[in-house]
């Protein structure tokens, strides 16, 4: 009960922080939102044509709409193309002069215009936009051969028409060798919410080494010593109280994701156990970091750095599955690289609570572990001095 | 033989080199206010920090009501109240939140603790605010918040340290008016300060402690028996004064004296006698003599001549 009124206090003090609020909801899913518009697969860039009124064009067009991953949006003349590149309207331009099936007609050359900024998705759409015209005169090239036999440019122009009618399309199909990594049932949003699930929890879960700080730097954790309470029931109480945190937390960033987003999380009892096992590993880091630091301005300092850098080791950056092989072992000496490899299991592979269980396990260690360091800790710095 | 609410015997604790706290010993009886005078960093909060259970000694032992009080034992410190020097308070909560997070600690049912926090906070003056969040009061509301939270489970000894330090004069007599009803009321309180007013106004007896001993024990009466019956001279002086003290010493009928700060102090037989040639010297020094005051032995002058020098240094 006296863990419980500790925690209590705790979650009081918390909730009267309004900045707290930012913080632990709504920069995680901002932070979730701008990873699956960056990484996640639905996503098809604009590119603006201007087809000048020209079958050569038209054909262009049809090419780019057949495309599955690029929008085509029709622009009447070039200076309205050219606006929409420069306001990120469209990614790209393609602009087909009104002379060009003239042009190509008596056998000279059509010009046809790309127009991209340098950054952003350019580079990649010229190599679309180069494929769809090369296929879109095809037909031209192959009239102009059978000109060069001698026939006569208008039936040669029917006969190349008719003979690419005839080729057969080659079919390119896929296999992948073993497991697919990223299965492509996976959601846009499915690997960056559970990542960042994990690095939020952990990273809210430091933050609260400042109240435990200011617990003691107030005299209140030494008061409590002079009560009849003992300092494991200090920790436990502190932890719990950051442990309901960090899990309020999770919990809300998996229904936020969930409801938002549509991710899949996979099997729920298997979420629940890995969301509790990490939480109390970010209330017993937090109660660590407590105990080492003399002041807030350290252990803030030291937690964002620790926790943005234990991330990005253990995967919550970058999916461990591209580690190499070295990273990926040094990735195991943190807590987030297992809880990871949880969600994945679940999240990916249709894991079951049998499957995450050795995950679970490592993770309550390192909770454990970081509980008897801090109770070890908060002992010294309450009764020695 | 009453056994002792608090029993103290041997008590030493060093940090690093520095040795605070060498071989105190006391007991207080059952309402009896016991208090322990000295200068800052004579030992005084290192002393009751141990006898709280609060710090690990490094020798020694404290009982309360026979039972050994250590940084681990628990029921001994259900007995005791605890107003520490610095305020510890959690500012983000009220009045009542913090006192019923505290009552929750000495596992106060529900019932006892709503009704007690209402007491509390009547007597510490606090009823109308009793909502407010503690950092919206005054320094002084949070010294009485500090000391409703010692009082609030009904100990029977209640240990304050400091509890006045930095505190406006009317809140300074509201809590020496408090400490007095609780220790009317029958409460074994052990009280530190380095004011040598607040011992003489509270304390039964009285432990005069300085660097980490306690130099002398007894009652006010006792105390000033130590130093005979003198005079105390006080003179307030401008200029240099440092060396005087000294001089002052090797006069015929000047049994102590010491010079600090703008202030000469000394200890006489018969202040009238020796008067005259104390301010020659102070003249010849360099000083210019602005006040002079002659007092009766207070235990402010039981501390200088135990130690050598004034409480304030």
């Amino acid at each position: 009960m006296k863990a419980v009124a500790i925690a209590t206090a705790n979650l009081l003090r918390f909730v009267r922080d309004r900045s707290n609020i930012f913080f632990v909801f709504v920069l995680p899913i901002g932070i979730v939102l701008l990873i699956g518009a960056q990484f996640g697969g639905d996503f098809s860039p604009k590119v603006g044509v201007v087809t000048g009124g020209t079958e050569i064009g038209a054909a262009i067009r049809a090419g780019l709409n057949a495309e599955a991953d690029v929008a085509v949006v029709d622009y009447a003349v070039e200076a309205e193309l050219v606006a929409a590149i420069e306001r990120g309207g469209v990614s790209a331009g393609v602009l087909i002069p009104a002379n060009a099936d003239a042009a190509l007609a008596e056998g000279g050359v059509a010009e046809v215009g790309f127009i991209a900024r340098p950054d952003g998705l350019g580079p990649q759409l010229e190599t679309v936009v180069a494929e769809v015209v090369a296929s879109s005169a095809q037909h031209v090239d192959a009239a102009r051969f059978i000109t060069g036999l001698g026939v006569d440019a208008a039936a040669a122009a029917d006969a190349a028409t008719a003979a690419i009618g005839q080729v057969p399309d080659i079919e390119v199909s896929v296999v992948t060798a073993g497991d697919s990594i990223f299965p492509a049932s996976l959601g846009q949003f499915d690997i960056g919410a559970s990542t960042q699930l994990v690095l939020f929890m952990f990273l809210t879960g430091l933050a609260g080494s400042a109240a435990v700080i200011q617990t003691r730097k107030l005299g209140v954790a030494t008061r409590m010593l002079g009560t009849p309470t003992s300092v494991g029931t200090i920790v436990a109480g502190e932890a719990l109280g950051r442990f309901a945190i960090v899990l309020t937390q999770g919990i809300y960033i998996l229904l936020a994701t969930v409801l938002l987003f549509q991710v899949n999380w996979g099997n729920p009892l298997g979420v629940a156990i890995v969301m509790l096992a990490f939480a109390a590993v970010g209330a017993g880091a937090a109660l660590l970091m407590g105990t080492l630091f003399a002041n807030d301005q350290q252990a803030g300092g030291v937690g964002v750095v620790a926790g943005i850098g234990l991330a990005a080791i253990g995967g919550s950056m970058l999916p461990l599955e591209l580690f190499p092989d070295t990273m990926r072992q040094i990735a195991n000496f943190t807590p987030h690289a297992w809880a990871n490899e949880a969600f994945a299991d679940l999240v990916r592979r249709e894991g079951t609570i049998a499957d995450v269980l050795p995950e679970v396990g490592v993770l309550i260690a390192f909770a454990v572990g970081f509980l008897v360091l801090a109770t070890w800790r908060m002992r010294r710095v309450l009764t020695v001095r | 033989m009453v056994q002792p609410v608090l029993d103290v015997v041997g008590l030493k604790k060093s940090f690093d080199d520095i040795h605070a706290v060498r071989g105190v010993s006391f007991h207080i009886d059952p309402g009896e206010t016991y208090g322990l005078l000295g200068p800052n960093g004579a030992g005084k909060t290192t002393t009751i920090s141990m006898a709280s259970g609060l710090l690990e000694s490094d020798a020694g032992t404290v009982n309360i009501y026979g039972e050994p009080m250590t940084t681990k034992t628990l029921d001994p410190k259900a007995k005791v109240g605890l107003v520490p020097q610095d305020i510890a308070i959690y500012p983000d909560l009220t009045a009542r939140e913090n006192l019923r997070f505290f009552g929750k600690l000495y596992a106060m049912n529900k019932e006892a603790l709503k009704t007690r926090v209402d007491e509390v906070l009547e007597v510490i003056g606090l009823s109308d605010r009793a909502d407010d969040r503690a950092d919206e009061f005054s320094g002084g509301m949070k010294r009485r918040l500090n000391i409703g939270i010692g009082l609030l489970h009904g100990p029977r000894l209640l240990i304050l340290d400091e509890p006045t330090v930095g505190v406006d004069p009317q809140s300074r007599n509201a809590i020496l008016e408090s400490v007095e009803r609780l220790s009317d009321e029958g409460l074994a309180v052990l009280y530190t300060t380095h004011y040598m007013e607040e011992a003489e106004r509270l304390c039964d007896r009285v432990g005069i402690i300085d660097q980490g001993e306690i130099k002398a024990e007894g009652t006010r009466r006792e105390l000033l028996r130590m130093v005979g019956k003198a005079d105390r001279v006080r003179i307030a002086v401008s200029g240099g004064s440092h060396n005087v003290a000294e001089s002052l010493r090797a006069l015929p009928g000047v049994t102590d004296a010491s010079a600090a700060d703008g202030m000469v102090e000394l200890i006489a037989g018969d202040a009238g006698e020796v008067l005259a040639d104390v301010l020659r010297l102070v003249t010849d020094a360099g000083a210019s003599v602005m006040s002079v005051a002659v007092d009766e032995p207070d235990l402010e002058a039981v501390f200088l001549h135990l130690t050598g020098k004034a409480l304030r240094d």
